[in-house]
């Protein structure tokens, strides 16, 4: 069950991604609408993370691509905002809350320039719809870790992106920010920006989201929520790894290169 | 080359001592180090060889001569010290280990610098002796010396050897090793002091500095050539013995080299080969099974081309028709033209290929395999069948039979594929 | 002047991780300073400087390559590369002691080798003195600059790598470049104070400095502070008990680290984790 779009903001075909020497993602072929909350879901391991590490090109595909706004990834990098991993990040690191945010400005700052005034404004705006104003000058390694990511995700509101991606926003989270940071999402999407999320829970999945994308190394479906949220596909997406392509994944990872590479 | 014959039939009892001190010397650090690598705390061991400097200074300065004695205890508790800072260091603070290990290098070298800068300054005629010492020169290893140092390095050895299991416990998951009961913790001192005590004996052959590189690179290089734990050992121990000799030969024949670098030289020569030609692990190697692989590809590729021409009922192909259906691949044409017929799956009439009945059995299988792969990805990935072929296309040359046989269950023996070509099998006719 | 630098570039080199590297790369730049001694026959030639630059970015080629292409563990690739790459240097020094003017009992102790005098008096031949001092001055001007201009660019990289390049930051040569940079300081110094003195300067300050703050630019400051506050303590030590300056300062700095890890460990345990006060949840515009 996948849907295509007219005019999708983000197309993927035939991707192919291996991570750590064998495939992780086969042969992905999807387009997404723009404006919408979209959700990414899928068992643990089945290649979630690494699409959207794909499509922000942190890991180089074996075959296929990746179109953004119809363009490649290059061309539109600052109308993109990718909101990584909280583990990804060492917290213990000499920063302020309001450091971090402003860190997305610096992409439309380039290379020379200092951050000013505009910059700390558009940060303090930015902390404000996060609802972290109060910490700005807290130390990052105070922070808890629904603040943590209330801040990762002040620092992609800064940006000022079209499109964003987020790996795993709702991980280790309290509800009561849960729930702030669905409101937010929601709010971005009224405004026309498009949101894409990495989310590990099906049950609060339903309720947040337009658009799922379900994925089990493979993709087993794209589409709107009544269109995709079957008990067929459910089962197809969660119910078990898939015995065969997992068997081929491990017989290529044994090789000492990856025959899927050209 | 009467220097080497002279050196190599040990004619000379004190090159004798020199080379099974070097040997001693060496199998023990590799001994540890190898573990201290698999461990992935390597330059712990660079850390406690630059730490030891003030404990070395400091048994001097008691003692006055150069006894081994104060020298050893001396270097073996600045040693300690400075390994028991770092772990306190880590648990106590933020500090990152590697913050962690570089101050407590630098921090306890600097003052062996300072202690040593007084030694010099108190003109102690002893003292020039320290200097070997310190920087390593395995020819000044006298007899004497041999029975301790020697001794030390035995017992590495064999403490090691004995405990094996104890310590790759320990290297491998610590908390697996308390969960089931072993004293983790005393297992950790022990190789604690197992390693400071081979840095200790390890620096006189080859210096401070360098220690490190006897501790380190003879695991590396032996990791590379196997992946059970006591043949690694025992191969890093030969990698570190035969560099020591080679190290030591050098310094004999040119009395002005110093010990130390050559060894490390030989030592790093060892390890480059391992890295690059290392079976299934060396650059090299995995070049070459690459490069065999893609042979192997063209190879099942030309015998597909010949089964697709059959399938359009022309029996055999041109060698032109095969130049153009893999343009600029001439010459790997004509190789697999040749290992194909001389294995028996084509035959070559003039410029006609043409299949063999193992040919035919063999391109059907190929065949299959791809046409199998499609149709799954088809209909259990929901893969669009213009999408199927490339994957197919790089997986038919390592699907194995038994995934073969999974592929045929799972998709219940299908006849025909997403593209509706026939799947062949072994029961029809070509 | 020296641990102004040293304390500025050591303090990134500490946030991502690479204090090692840099110990490494002060060792494996030794060879290229014995060609550049030996190229230039003189002590003091430009030679030296262009001699371990091109080291030091082939060391961090080499690790680089053991890293990815031979698929070597990273500390081990650190170890082998500036082990092997000081035993050359080392053997280079025998083979070139006709021309090169390197005391080869002193190479042996490894870094105080580097070190021409013990008793180091500043401003020694009023043609010694100034010219030293002019390579510190010229070093700590480009490394400021450096630091200024890519300021952002450094702390965005080692805070997050991945988001850095997502949002175009050339990661990888920002990571060279420091590199470059932190050869260059070493081989700029070592003439006047020992490699081994750098590193330390690299690695002390910042590891005590970040015992005392988490902010950044006090991090930064209070590094300088220590880095200056060891030079002078270490150096009048050094002179009062007549042994080696460097090993001085760097005693004189480590004491300042074990006791700040002492004083603020029994402090931390009674603050760690300042209880962030559950602020009331914010409304949302």
């Amino acid at each position: 069950m996948i849907n295509h779009v007219e005019s999708p903001i983000l197309e993927i075909h035939d991707l192919t991604v291996s991570y750590d020497q064998s495939p992780v993602l086969w042969n992905v072929d999807l387009s997404l609408p723009s404006g919408k909350l979209i959700g990414i879901l899928g068992p643990n391991g089945a290649g979630k993370s690494t699409l959207i590490k794909a499509i922000m090109g942190l890991v180089a595909p074996s075959g296929g691509y990746v179109k953004l706004f119809d363009k490649t990834l290059e061309e539109v990098r600052s109308r993109i905002s990718y909101v990584p991993q909280r583990e990804s990040v060492d917290w213990n690191f000499p920063a302020s809350v309001l450091d971090v945010v402003m860190m997305g400005t610096y992409g439309k700052l380039g290379l020379f320039k200092r951050p000013g005034k505009k910059e700390r404004e558009i940060a303090m705006e930015c902390l404000e719809k996060v609802g972290m104003q109060g910490f700005a000058k807290r130390q990052i390694s105070e922070l808890s870790g629904g603040q943590q990511q209330r801040v990762f995700i002040g620092r992609s509101l800064a940006q000022n992106a079209d499109l964003y991606l987020m790996d795993e926003p709702f991980a280790g989270v309290d509800m009561a920010t849960e729930s702030a940071i669905f409101e937010l999402l929601q709010q971005m999407t009224s405004e026309g920006k498009t949101v894409v999320v990495v989310h590990h829970d099906i049950y609060s999945a339903v309720n947040y989201f337009d658009w799922f994308i379900m994925l089990n190394l493979h993709l087993v479906a794209s589409g709107p929520k009544e269109a995709v949220m079957t008990e067929d596909l459910l089962r197809k997406t969660y119910g078990g790894k898939l015995n065969l392509l997992t068997k081929v994944s491990e017989l290529i990872r044994q090789k000492e290169f990856n025959p899927l590479k050209n | 080359m009467s220097d080497f014959v002279y050196f190599f039939t040990f004619q000379d009892s004190s090159i004798a001592f020199v080379v099974i001190g070097i040997i001693l010397l060496g199998v023990g650090s590799a001994y540890v180090g190898t573990y201290s690598f698999l461990d992935k705390k390597a330059l712990l061991g660079d850390a406690i060889s630059h730490a030891v400097l003030p404990g070395i200074c400091l048994g001097f300065i008691l003692a006055g001569t150069k006894n081994p004695i104060y020298i050893v205890s001396g270097a073996f508790f600045s040693g300690a010290l400075a390994t028991f800072l770092s772990s306190w260091l880590r648990k106590n603070t933020r500090l990152s280990e590697d913050a962690i290990i570089a101050s407590i290098l630098s921090i306890f070298f600097g003052f062996g610098i300072v202690l040593l800068t007084v030694i010099q300054k108190s003109g102690n005629p002893e003292m020039a002796g320290l200097n070997q010492f310190i920087f390593g020169n395995a020819i000044a290893i006298l007899e004497e010396d041999l029975w301790i140092y020697g001794g030390l390095a035995v017992f590495i050895i064999l403490t090691l050897t004995a405990f094996q299991k104890e310590f790759s416990l320990l290297v491998f998951n610590a908390e697996y090793g308390s969960a089931i009961g072993y004293p983790m913790g005393l297992i950790r001192l022990v190789f604690n002091v197992l390693m400071i005590l081979s840095v200790i004996i390890g620096i006189q052959a080859i210096g401070v500095v360098l220690m490190a590189a006897l501790l380190i690179t003879p695991g590396a290089a032996a990791r590379f050539w196997t992946d059970k734990l006591s043949y690694l050992v025992i191969l890093a121990g030969v990698f570190s013995a035969v560099s020591g000799v080679l190290g030591t030969y050098i310094s004999f024949v040119l009395p002005q080299m110093p010990t130390g670098p050559w060894v490390v030289v030989f030592l790093s020569l060892v390890a480059l080969i391992s890295f690059l030609f290392a079976p299934k692990r060396g650059v090299i190697s995995r070049y070459i099974s690459r490069r065999s692989y893609l042979k192997r590809t063209h190879q099942d590729h030309l015998l597909k081309a010949l089964y697709r021409a059959g399938e359009k009922d022309k029996t055999n192909l041109s060698i032109e028709e095969i130049y153009e259906t893999y343009p600029f691949q001439k010459k790997e044409s004509n190789q697999s033209i040749k290992y194909l017929t001389k294995e028996g799956f084509i035959i070559q009439n003039q410029s006609l290929i043409t299949l063999t009945s193992k040919g035919k059995s063999e391109s059907k299988r190929i065949v299959r395999l791809h046409r199998l792969w499609e149709l799954y990805l088809n209909e259990y990935m929901n893969i669009a069948p213009d999408h199927v072929h490339d994957s197919a296309e790089k997986l038919e040359h390592i699907l194995t039979p038994e995934l073969e046989q999974l592929l045929e269950s799972r998709l219940n023996y299908p006849k025909l594929d997403p593209h509706q070509e026939t799947i062949p099998r072994d029961n029809d006719e070509l | 002047m020296i641990s102004i630098s040293c304390g500025l570039l050591g303090v990134f080199m500490m946030l991502r991780k690479m204090s090692m590297t840099g110990d490494a790369i002060s060792h494996a730049v030794l060879p290229g300073i014995v060609i550049g001694f030996f190229v230039s026959g003189s002590q003091r030639g430009l030679e030296v400087i262009i001699g371990a630059g091109i080291l030091g970015i082939l060391a961090t080629l080499m690790i680089d390559w053991l890293r990815k292409r031979a698929r070597v563990q990273l500390d081990a690739s650190i170890g082998i590369t500036f082990t092997f790459l000081f035993a050359v240097g080392i053997i280079l020094i025998n083979l070139l002691a006709y021309k090169v003017d390197l005391d080869q009992e002193c190479v042996l102790y490894g870094e105080i080798a580097y070190l021409p005098i013990d008793l180091w008096i500043t401003g020694g031949g009023t043609s010694l003195g100034p010219r030293i001092m002019y390579l510190a001055l010229l070093n700590l001007i480009l490394v400021g600059i450096f630091i200024f201009l890519f300021f952002k660019e450094l702390t965005v990289t080692s805070f997050d790598e991945n988001f850095s390049m997502v949002i175009g930051i050339p990661a990888g040569i920002i990571n060279l470049s420091l590199m470059s940079m932190v050869s260059y300081t070493t081989v700029s110094s070592f003439e006047a104070v020992g490699a081994i003195l750098v590193v330390a300067l690299l690695v002390v300050p910042p590891a005590t400095a970040f015992l005392w703050t988490k902010k950044l630019d006090q991090l930064i400051k209070i590094t300088i502070g220590i880095g200056i506050g060891a030079a002078f303590f270490g150096y009048y030590l050094a002179y009062y008990f007549d042994s080696s300056i460097a090993g001085m300062v760097v005693s004189v700095a480590g004491i300042g680290f074990l006791a700040s890890a002492l004083f603020k460990s029994k402090l931390i345990s009674g603050r760690f984790g300042t209880s962030t006060k559950q602020e009331p949840f914010e409304k949302m515009i």
